[in-house]
């Protein structure tokens, strides 16, 4: 009797383990508990963030307008909902060159003294929330959003001018080291491309330096050049 | 809706033609100048006309007969007939004017179709069998508009849209099964009173002005091609062109259905001036509207909201509902955008009339549909997310106002602040100026990533650190070499460098405080756009882009600006000069270059965009 009781509990385990590998087999075995599809993001960026733009994520980008919102232009292209909070000075034409659908976008650009509220609302109702620099928030705040952002699963992008202090807690900082006009001459010519220098930085990795091109012809990343990663160093 | 297309089935009618609907159209000729006189208060034998762009788009019955032609530029439309009242072009208004018409003919038929602002299409075969005969529904219509619209207007009938719309200018009854052979004498520019849109109505015209050119003159000519022929040098304008010639119709009718608007409207019995006042009447307003609208089991998707100051002013705006489905919302919803709307204006930040206390508050649902067949909203499906972002941001309209949280859309201009529309959330658009059109002088592709709300000041000075200029003949006085922005007013280095002697100003701090020059690696231009010269606000500029060498004075000035806003502010965490190192001790001497979107007007540079 005692046999037969542990042979219907292997009997049981089995079940439930074929079950359960039938499942990852059905939506991939490598994705941890409670983690949600990233938002996609344009194949030119991938170099940049391997895994995607993870939702509930923070990421500080600092240096680049352009790049906020490129990381921003294929979530938004696929349905997502973007908000700028902060940043009057975005211009909306360069967002829509990028994909931003400006159906789904809002700008918040003066919250002044409510910037935690609105924010905190931003980060319940939209899927990718972009700060500007200036907002007038408490390192508390920020800790709030970034753990409202988690349980959301809301992307903060957290844009700062060159060389401003990350985003307390950001799980990846991306910080625009070098970039290059050409097309330019001496009083003729027009901007054309943009070669820039990323240095990533996520938490717990190497930092890695990746070299993107930014297509002006068409205002998008060019499909065919891919960001390149130039070195890897242990941070 | 409930009325769809009334098709002729089997009723012999149309047995030579299947694919074909008998119409009649009645068409109100130069409408736009009708409705343009009837609008300016002037009688009907007026010699009038539109003008729209650079010629003249109607043109009235007395200023023909004067010799003014469709098409005619201002001057010469003048000077065949000085006594001319031109009357400005507005799509709205003729649009507006004309449900007056299409109402006039709907005591008549029950269902019509409004093709274009001065073309109502109605299905023939029911109403003329009511009638007795077409001829009889023909007359009952002219005598309803005349009545009820007062113009004049025609009526034809015929299988198919061209035929009908033909029928109605001669003013004959095509009889069934008759329509291409009354079609094929015709010219074939005769195609392009069928288009509806002005998109359209350019491709058929394109696809004319070729045919003419390849010789074929009439209807019966060009439909003689074989239709695959047709298809392959003509694509989609050849197919429907040619379906058109036939007399066939393209799609059955859509009938407009009457539903009447839903107001609402509350006296005050004292002006009202307080702001408490009104928000207490803007709920009850709303409530009510609520209530009448569930009562008559519809919802709106536009809202419209009319307050009348005791001056006589009316202030209206119309906004964009989508909150049909959710109880309750509606007149929380509404009751916010009537108090934001009415606290706009009783405190002068909104343009509209002077200020003044209100008598008369009406709010009128628009667009009334019947409950449960709402429309998919303009971007796509109704879906739980749009519902959860759209919720978010009526909160943080609820919180910072109304203008708190602004939707942007790409309009037409030169500039790339002017290539943007703001709106408040969820307010309905006005017309925008238009993309399509050239715009000669626009800043090519890319565009900037940050654009100046106001533009700040900027010094461009040539090698020897004197200013450059911008002559009228667009002459640089000299290579722009060094770039200098507004410093942060908590530089106290930049502050202190500016009070110093050798800044070179006598005397006082006044004028900017300016930071230290950057260098200029490229520059492009000037290219000088002149705009609205013949009027008050006028400008005349000559814009620069110019590439900023990285390195030891890396260009700091233009991403603080931008981050900033408002120009010179949040500069000092950076490094002067080389070997800085930021808060985290990272190195910041290096950083690339960022290019600038410089602008020269009235003797003075600025900074208008950053390439970032």
């Amino acid at each position: 009797m005692f046999e037969s009781s542990a042979t219907a509990r292997e009997a049981r385990i089995a079940a439930a383990r074929a079950a359960l590998t039938e499942v990852q087999a059905r939506i991939g075995a490598e994705r941890e508990g409670g983690e949600r599809t990233p938002l996609p993001l344009a194949e030119s960026l991938a170099e940049l963030l391997p895994g995607g733009l993870r939702r509930g994520s923070v990421m500080s980008v600092a240096g680049s307008t352009s790049l906020v919102l490129a990381l921003a232009g294929e979530a938004s292209k696929e349905g997502s909902w973007v908000a700028i909070v902060g940043m009057p000075q975005v211009g909306i034409v360069a967002a829509a060159r990028r994909g931003i659908d400006l159906g789904r976008l809002a700008l918040v650009p003066h919250p002044g003294a409510q910037a935690a509220t609105a924010a905190a609302a931003c980060v319940d109702g939209m899927d990718l929330v972009v700060l500007g620099h200036g907002l007038a928030l408490s390192d508390a705040d920020r800790r709030r959003l970034g753990a409202r952002a988690r349980e959301r699963g809301t992307v903060l992008l957290a844009a700062g001018p060159a060389g401003a202090t990350a985003w307390p807690g950001s799980r990846v900082e991306l910080v625009v080291e070098s970039s290059h006009w050409s097309g330019l001459g001496a009083g003729d010519g027009r901007l054309r491309d943009r070669d820039m220098v990323v240095a990533v930085r996520e938490r717990g990795r190497a930092v890695r330096r990746v070299t993107l091109r930014l297509d002006g012809e068409r205002g998008v990343w060019r499909p065919g050049v891919r960001g390149t990663v130039l070195a890897e160093e242990v941070a | 809706m409930a009325a769809r297309a009334v098709r002729a089935v089997g009723s012999g009618l149309t047995q030579a033609a299947p694919s074909t609907t008998r119409r009649a159209v009645l068409w109100v000729p130069d409408w736009p100048v009708v409705a343009a006189l009837a609008q300016a208060g002037l009688t009907p034998d007026t010699p009038a006309a539109v003008l729209h762009g650079r010629g003249m788009i109607a043109v009235s019955a007395a200023a023909r007969a004067a010799g003014v032609a469709r098409g005619m530029r201002k001057r010469l439309a003048q000077s065949r007939c000085p006594q001319l009242v031109i009357l400005p072009h507005d799509e709205g208004r003729d649009a507006r004017a004309f449900e007056a018409v299409a109402s006039a003919a709907e005591q008549v038929v029950a269902g019509v179709e409004i093709t274009r602002p001065g073309l109502l299409m109605i299905p023939a075969e029911g109403a003329a069998r009511f009638h007795g005969s077409e001829e009889a529904l023909a007359e009952a219509l002219v005598t309803a508009v005349a009545e009820h619209a007062r113009c004049e207007s025609a009526v034809g009938a015929a299988d198919g849209l061209l035929a009908a719309i033909v029928a109605a200018r001669q003013q004959v009854i095509v009889s069934p099964g008759a329509s291409a052979e009354f079609l094929a004498p015709l010219p074939v520019d005769t195609l392009a009173l069928a288009a509806t849109e002005r998109a359209q109505r350019q491709a058929v015209e394109e696809l004319v002005s070729v045919l003419v050119r390849l010789g074929i003159f009439t209807l019966q000519e060009f439909t003689a091609l074989p239709a695959a022929d047709v298809v392959a040098r003509f694509g989609a304008v050849g197919a429907w062109a040619r379906r058109m010639a036939l007399g066939e119709d393209v799609a059955p009718p859509v009938l407009r259905r009457q539903e009447d608007d839903i107001t609402v409207e509350h006296a005050f019995e004292e002006p009202a001036e307080r702001v408490e006042q009104l928000a207490f009447v803007a709920e009850q307003v709303a409530q009510e509207l609520d209530a009448a609208l569930l009562a008559a089991g519809m919802r709106c998707s536009r809202v419209r909201i009319v307050a009348t100051t005791d001056r006589g002013d009316s202030l209206e705006r119309v906004w964009r509902t989508d909150v049909g489905t959710r109880a309750n919302a509606f007149a929380k919803h509404m009751a916010d955008r009537v108090r934001w709307q009415l606290e706009g204006w009783l405190s002068g930040t909104a343009a509209g009339p002077e200020r003044a206390p209100l008598t008369s508050l009406a709010v009128i649902a628009e667009d009334v549909i019947p409950l449960g067949s709402e429309q998919a909203y303009l971007w796509g499906g109704v879906s739980g997310a749009d519902d959860r972002a759209r919720r978010a941001l009526e909160r943080i309209q609820g919180l910072l106002g109304l203008e708190g949280v602004l939707s942007a859309r790409e309009q037409g201009g030169r500039s790339p602040r002017d290539r943007v529309q703001l709106l408040a959330w969820g307010q309905e658009a006005q017309p925008a100026r238009r993309i399509e059109h050239p715009w000669p002088g626009q800043i090519p592709d890319p565009a900037p990533a940050t654009v100046l709300p106001v533009p700040a000041p900027l010094q461009v000075l040539d090698a020897g650190g004197s200013p450059v200029t911008v002559d009228r003949r667009l002459r640089v006085s000299a290579p722009p070499t060094w770039v200098r922005f507004e410093a942060d007013p908590r530089d106290a280095v930049a502050q202190a460098a500016h009070r110093h002697p050798s800044s070179g100003h006598v005397g006082g701090d006044d004028g900017p405080v300016w930071d230290v020059p950057q260098p200029v690696e490229a520059w492009a231009g000037p290219w000088p756009v002149v705009e609205r010269w013949w009027s008050e606000d006028s400008s005349r500029r000559a814009y620069m882009q110019i590439a900023l060498r990285g390195g030891g004075g890396e260009a700091r000035g233009g991403e603080a600006h931008g981050a900033e806003g408002h120009g010179g502010e949040a500069h000092g965490a950076e490094g002067r000069g080389g070997g800085r190192r930021d808060v985290d001790g990272r190195d910041v001497d290096g950083r690339g270059a960022v290019a600038i979107l410089a602008a020269f007007t009235g003797g003075r540079w600025q900074l208008e965009a950053v390439y970032d």
